[in-house]
């Protein structure tokens, strides 16, 4: 009876009937995995069987690197006084006096055989080379094109000459450049480093420009660290490419160079040190770190370790799981568990 | 404020008044992009991320490029910037569109075509047939000799049925060329929102007529964006034009709601950000301290000696900005997204199309779906919303005899079908009320069938029953109504309509029988308000027995009663009511006081019983969203007895020895007061100590009462009772008990289907309308609209609480891993010389909160943690999501501890894996940014509750997308990163330390999650087992009361620290102490509650 003109019309118009797809009907289908025992168990047994043995592995590489660590810093530098005031006034004397001769001499014994390649690291403690002010103070733009040398941008306060040259490469990093060398010898015969392809590849060919020269370097009053050769280009001087990967830690390793043959245990190898750079006035230590490698890279057991002990770890809550559950078995899904199926008097 | 409009006066009105170009935009081309930026800055989260941004500008402090922030900030400026503008541009298109449209109108006498929007004030404006009206338009002149038109009105209050409208008085019969002519002055209202009053007056000017005063009604206006239907032409004045039109004033923006969860998190990201403060006050006073005492021995750092002036901020302001990822910028973006999603699953949703007619559910409102998990009361509509509202005549009363029984309905009554052929005098004047008192417009189609249009489905079946009792109303023309009685015509013309208003609860018509020239007034209406009304003598007693006896059926009732009128009373009443009818100041108490004089000394013809269905699936709909813990609340316009009856029948509250019911009543404040301390008090002793079901009803005058005087003792109740009956309330008091619950901190749910239930729909936090037999009008307010009461509970448990979940594991996971990230920061900042280095590159940290970590997460929008089913057969699940449990300073501090860990154990492994010769800045950045992706994907897959092929994509795709990016990026030779992702894949130490990260900092977080999986599983936990290993849970299925004292109040939510897992079930309820007593069954009511009971 009604007049169902109206409604018809309302209703073809909202009537385009959702077209049926299991994604719009939210009934994808899908795997529904719940946490059983059995699951859980089985997760840390296996985590713990395959852990063990890989930190063992681990631990045994890092235990075939050989590694001499030599710490220079105190004992090449003279120090007389019992006031450490005084004691770091006059090795800030010393370091910064350039007219002084600075070598030093340490002797060092092979504690293995150590099959070349060996690598040959300087290591500085609480050097941050990750400070704020010094990780961003580059221009690698500058670095890698001959033409951008002007562009000093964010490399105050190392960026130009008080007349306004810039400087190439330009900021604190390059400025800071280590320049302490060693030169080793093993019974008097001179044990060569090989100083090449010590930097990354791609740094030397996409990062630095091989017609990029150092200009105005370590020009300024204030001098830094170790200077550049200017006629040879910047992607040749390896050090300095090494030195420009900053470290993310305050104690780091850079590779100083390789030893191409092998050394063999108890072996005396003679270092002879120019102990130009200064971490004295901020306390720091100087390291000379003689290392082979393994798969691993260099010696390192916190890996292994950490391995063992989360296998360990899981294993051991394994095995608690597993007791738990053989003395309080509790089945899934229990509907007595249900909260409005609980008997109130027992809820209290 | 009053509108002087002279009709065709061309000079006069252009300047005062505006033109008829509507505007519905929100910005023009010029202001766009300030008015955009101003209103999308006024949100205290961009204004941070502004502020961070342009702090990133200064160099001197920038962590990384800038970059990092403006990419995300333009980004998210940009998308909704641009999906702001091109919802202005289709608003501009289509305001063009009706602004353009060619229209008919006079100018110096002549009839012109003008562009819709040059209307002015005082044109007088053609329409024909189907046009749409331009504006809002006083009718002068129709095709129809009787001054009548029909429109649709569909657009501006969503009735789909027609309307009759006519013209003045003053303006009948003038000629169609005079009107051309026509000059006169109306005197209206200032524009107003009202569509239904427009209380205004006119005068023509000589020589139509000398300077006669005509009142002039809603009833004689065409509205804008109506319909001219069934009228070949028509004409009228405009008076409103442009934005000033009843449409445009109407045309509100509707204030945005804001979620429960919204603000839950927004509370979240303050405590974040005093976090962050109090993170950055600390680093920055620890870099200033290491700087002066250790910074300046750093010689390769080169301090200088004198720094300017703001140098003591800068590290400080450094540490801000690394520290200003910890709230993350893609959250909002996520979260709208995922929103939408929510939406338009609401949407496709064919399990909630009606299938009757169609009509699909819609999410108007896409941001709230979260709420809809929440609610914790649900006020409902009764008519139209539980009912079909399809009114059918059922029972009837004449004269003391009874009609129709349990077999069949009063039609089929072989009594009464005998009493109204062989012409039985009572049941004839019963069925020519029936017929004749209403506003019903019969429309006779080209096959001689007659069907019915009615505003009120009450008529409609009146009609429609009188027409099968063979008194057949058969045309309407004008004022005269033909009526066929077993084949005999008779006439009647009406005079006057006494309109139904709520507040009368009654309608009469004055009508003069053609052929005796006898006037009649003839009235229907509500018992309450015909049965006092009576002549002095009149026993009323049965009738009110019948009333009653039909209202405990569920029926709705109606008196009908007449009287003779005397020519003389009904000529000086007729110029009463004239003058009540042209007055501008409140008409409407005018009107009915003029209307009272003449409803009186009523005789009684009986009483008519019309039966609205209960709508399929209610019963069930109501049981299950009570088990859910939901409370319903019943707020209807009928009478209590119906609404009682209703409410049993569609299990509002339980059957007798269960169920209570208390009412709350009386006629003085005195009465209500005493009536409402009776049953608070009983209401308390019950909630205490029995297991009742307790509801109380009140009507609307006690309501009033109860909410003006004794508004504590109502709130104490209305609280402590599940269910409430809220019965003869009018729209405004509707909102006004939404508004009461609001304020008790409620989430509530307003669902109706009726113009009456609009305010109510607007006013909570969830409206939804019901796209029903009433029209489109609450379906439009609301946020929601569905086809029928059943698809809420849909709505609810499978929508609403998927919803819930998902936003909470999708808010907490954001500021997971941006506290990860965060922390990583932090720590690598007291091993740079809290100088405020980043550790991370522009690049890793702008696609780390883009793309690495927001991808994965966004497909958490199709994780189900329980199937449909399950849901369905446990409502109690609800439980946790109206609480809260998944998201709240707990679960919160739950993933705060766990981004922590996370960042400890990603940290120290990658600074001691990579340490001395390997610790390039470069490679530790990419190994621990590496290591957060893999922990990420491994901390989403194991908080995921159901894989299905998006997920397994989206978590383990985007690992080979984070390699795949990060090789492209590395094989870019001017970037900072070239070769390192290379290099690193190639190390195996890479990938021993990858797997150590994942192993170590999953664990920890695995075996707690099994252990309280196993041993103290929550709810939802239960329920996964049971469903995923087959063994169904029966729930006993008793129905938990949720007990709210106000002492609920003073217990914080959830307070319980849940360390590294993001459930917290040990978590209490608001109501959980009380809750756990009151739910065993109890057969027996307590002697001392059943004295309130009502005693018929």
């Amino acid at each position: 009876m009604s007049f169902s003109d109206g409604a018809s019309k309302s209703s073809s118009k909202s009537s385009t009937k959702p077209t049926y797809s299991r994604f719009t009907q939210q009934e994808l289908p899908a795997c529904k995995p719940i946490l059983t025992p059995a699951l859980v168990m089985a997760t840390f047994i296996v985590i713990g069987i395959t852990f063990i043995p890989i930190g063992l592995s681990h631990l045994s590489a890092s235990e075939n690197v050989v590694e001499l660590v030599d710490q220079y810093d105190e004992v090449c530098i003279p120090a007389d006084s019992p006031d450490p005031d005084v004691v770091y006034s006059k090795r800030i004397g010393y370091i910064q006096d350039e007219t002084t001769d600075k070598t030093c001499i340490r002797t060092l014994i092979v504690p293995k055989k150590m099959k070349q390649p060996i690598f040959v690291y300087y290591q500085l403690d609480q050097f941050y080379q990750n400070h704020r002010r010094y990780v961003k103070s580059r221009n690698d733009e500058q670095y890698r094109d001959p033409s951008a040398s002007a562009k000093t941008t964010n490399c105050e306060p190392e960026a130009q000459l008080s007349e306004g040259q810039p400087i190439v490469p330009c900021g604190l990093i390059a400025w800071s450049l280590f320049n302490d060398t060693y030169t080793l010898s093993r019974n008097d015969v001179a044990l060569p480093i090989n100083k090449k392809g010590i930097a990354w590849e791609s740094d030397r060919t996409h990062k630095f420009g091989d017609n990029v020269y150092s200009k105005n370097f370590q020009n300024r009053s204030l001098i830094g660290g170790g200077k550049l050769i200017d006629n040879i280009p910047l992607n040749q001087q390896e050090d300095l490419l090494v030195w420009m990967r900053t470290a993310a830690l305050p104690n780091f390793r850079k590779l100083y160079g390789r030893i191409e043959t092998d050394l063999e245990v108890n072996e005396i190898i003679k270092v002879v040190i120019q102990n130009n750079y200064n971490t004295y006035s901020f306390n720091g230590k100087k390291k000379l770190v003689i290392s082979t490698t393994t798969w691993i890279g260099g010696k390192n057991d916190f890996l292994g370790m950490v391995y063992i002990i989360v296998g360990g770890v899981c294993l051991l809550i394994a095995l608690v799981f597993i007791t738990v559950y053989l003395i309080k078995p509790r089945p899934l899904g229990d509907p007595s568990y249900l909260s409005w199926n609980k008997n109130p008097a027992s809820v209290q | 404020m009053k509108r002087y409009v002279y009709i065709n006066d061309d000079n006069l009105a252009k300047d005062i008044y505006c033109d008829n170009r509507i505007s519905n935009r929100k910005y023009t081309i010029l202001n766009f992009l300030p008015k955009n930026l101003w209103e999308q800055f006024s949100r205290f989260m961009n204004q941070y991320f502004l502020l961070i941004a342009c702090l990133q500008l200064w160099s001197l402090i920038t962590p990384v490029n800038p970059a990092s922030t403006w990419g995300p900030l333009i980004l998210i400026f940009a998308v909704s910037s641009s999906k702001e503008a091109w919802d202005d541009y289709n608003r501009y298109l289509l305001d063009k569109k009706a602004n353009e449209k060619e229209i008919w109108i006079v100018r110096q006498g002549i009839r012109k075509l003008i562009q819709a929007q040059d209307i002015c004030i005082g044109n007088i404006v053609w329409l024909r047939e189907n046009d749409e009206v331009p504006c809002d338009l006083l009718l002068l002149g129709t095709a129809d000799p009787q001054g009548f038109c029909y429109v649709e009105t569909a657009a501006l209050d969503g009735e789909t049925d027609l309307k009759t409208r006519s013209i003045p008085s003053a303006c009948m019969g003038i000629d169609v060329d005079l009107l051309h002519k026509i000059k006169g002055v109306i005197e209206c209202p200032s524009p107003n929102k009202d569509i239904r009053r427009f209380d205004a007056n006119m005068r023509l000017f000589p020589p139509f007529l000398d300077n006669d005063i005509f009142p002039l009604t809603i009833k004689n206006t065409l509205l804008q964006s109506c319909y001219l239907r069934n009228t070949e032409w028509a004409c009228g004045v405009a008076v409103y034009t442009g934005n000033q039109t009843k449409l445009g004033m109407c045309r509100g923006i509707a204030e945005p709601k804001l979620t429960a969860v919204d603000a839950m998190i927004d509370k979240l990201t303050g405590a974040v950000f005093v976090f962050q403060i109090v993170v950055v006050i600390v680093l920055g006073i620890a870099g200033n301290v290491f700087k002066d005492k250790q910074g300046r021995k750093l010689w390769y750092v080169q301090y200088p000696k004198e720094g300017p002036w703001y140098e003591l901020l800068v590290i400080p302001l450094r540490f801000e900005l690394l520290c200003s990822i910890m709230i993350p910028i893609s959250i909002k973006v996520s979260l709208d997204l995922a929103k939408s999603l929510y939406a338009k699953f609401i949407d496709w949703d064919v399990e909630m199309v009606d299938p009757e007619t169609g009509i699909r559910s819609n999410a108007a409102n896409q941001a709230i779906s979260e709420d809809l998990g929440q609610v914790e009361y649900i006020l409902t509509d009764k008519t139209g919303t539980l009912t079909e509202n399809k009114m059918i005549f059922k029972r009837c009363c004449i004269s003391g005899r009874f009609y129709g029984n349990e077999s069949g309905d009063a039609l089929t009554d072989a009594q009464l079908l005998n009493a109204a052929s062989t012409g039985s005098a009572d049941v004839i004047l019963f069925l020519k009320v029936m017929a004749i008192c209403n506003t019903v417009i019969p429309v006779r189609s080209k096959s001689g069938t007659i069907s019915y249009k009615a505003l009120s489905q009450d008529e409609e079946a009146l009609v429609c029953a009188s027409a099968r009792l063979r008194m057949v109303l058969e045309n309407k023309n004008g004022n005269i109504l033909d009526i066929n009685f077993n084949a005999s015509p008779m006439q009647y013309e009406v005079l006057d309509t006494l309109e139904f208003t709520s507040d009368r609860k009654r309608m009469s018509v004055v009508v003069r029988e053609c052929q005796s020239g006898e006037l009649f007034i003839l009235s229907k209406g509500a018992d309450e308000t015909i049965l006092p009304l009576t002549y002095s003598g009149q026993q009323v007693r049965t009738f009110a027995e019948a009333v009653e006896q039909y209202a405990q059926m569920g029926l709705r009732t109606l008196c009908l009663a007449w009287r003779k009128l005397e020519e003389d009373e009904y000529q000086e009443w007729t110029s009463m009511f004239k003058e009540a009818n042209s007055t501008l100041v409140d008409r409407e108490r005018r009107v009915a006081e003029v209307c009272q004089r003449l409803e009186r000394d009523f005789e009684i013809l009986g009483v008519a019983a019309i039966e609205d269905r209960l709508q399929e699936g209610v019963p069930e709909t109501i049981e299950i969203l009570r088990k859910a813990g939901i409370n319903f609340w019943m707020l209807t316009g009928d009478k209590m007895s119906t609404a009682i009856q209703i409410a049993l029948s569609c299990n509002f509250v339980s059957p007798e020895p269960k169920g209570q019911i208390l009412i709350i009543d009386g006629k003085t404040e005195d009465e209500v007061c005493r009536s409402l301390d009776r049953v608070l008090l009983t209401t308390r002793i019950t909630e205490s100590e029995s297991k009742q079901d307790v509801a109380f009803v009140v009507d609307g005058w006690a309501l009033e009462i109860a909410l003006k005087h004794y508004r504590k003792p109502f709130t104490e109740l209305a609280i402590l009772s599940r269910t409430a009956i809220c019965c003869r309330v009018t729209p405004s008091q509707k909102a006004q008990l939404v508004e009461l619950l609001k304020l008790c901190d409620y989430r509530t749910l307003a669902i109706g289907d009726g113009g009456n239930d609009v305010r109510m729909i607007q006013q909570a936090d969830i409206g939804v309308g019901i796209s029903g037999r009433e029209g489109l009008q609450a379906a439009r307010a609301a946020d929601y609209s569905i086809g029928k009461f059943r698809f809420l509970k849909r709505l609810i448990l499978v929508h609403g609480r998927y919803s819930y979940n998902r936003t909470a594991f999708l808010s907490q996971y954001s500021f997971y891993k941006s506290f990860l990230i965060c922390f990583i920061q932090i720590f690598f900042s007291f091993i740079s010389g809290v100088s405020g280095t980043s550790l991370f590159n522009t690049v890793s940290l702008m696609a780390y909160n883009v793309f690495y970590t927001s991808v994965p997460v966004l497909f958490s929008v199709l994780d189900k943690d329980l199937s449909e089913r399950t849901v369905m057969q446990h409502p109690q699940i609800l439980f946790d999501c109206q609480s809260g449990r998944l998201l709240n300073p707990s679960t919160f501090a739950g993933w705060f501890g766990r981004s922590l860990f996370h960042a400890i154990v990603v940290f120290v492994i990658t600074i001691h894996s990579y340490a001395f010769e390997k610790s390039v800045m470069e490679e530790v950045a990419m190994v621990a940014v590496s290591g957060c992706i893999w922990l990420q994907a491994f901390v989403v897959a194991l908080e995921t509750n159901s894989f299905t092929i998006f997920q397994h994509l989206a978590i383990w795709g985007n690992l080979v997308g984070f390699y795949a990016i990060n090789w492209i990026v590395s094989s870019i030779p001017t970037s900072g990163m070239y070769t390192i992702m290379f290099r690193l894949c190639e190390q195996p130490s890479y990938w021993i330390t990858m797997i150590l990260i994942v192993a170590t900092g999953m664990c920890p977080v695995l075996a707690l999650k099994y252990l309280r999986y196993t041993y103290r599983p929550s709810r939802i936990n239960l329920l996964q087992q049971s469903e995923r290993l087959g063994g169904p849970i029966l729930s006993s299925g008793i129905i938990e009361p949720k007990s709210r004292s106000s002492l609920d109040k003073d217990i914080p939510t959830d307070s319980v620290y849940e360390p590294l897992l993001s459930e917290s079930p040990s978590a209490t309820r608001r109501s959980a102490g009380p809750t756990q007593r009151l739910d065993s069954v109890q057969s027996q009511s307590p002697p001392h509650s059943t004295h309130t009971r009502k005693d018929n």
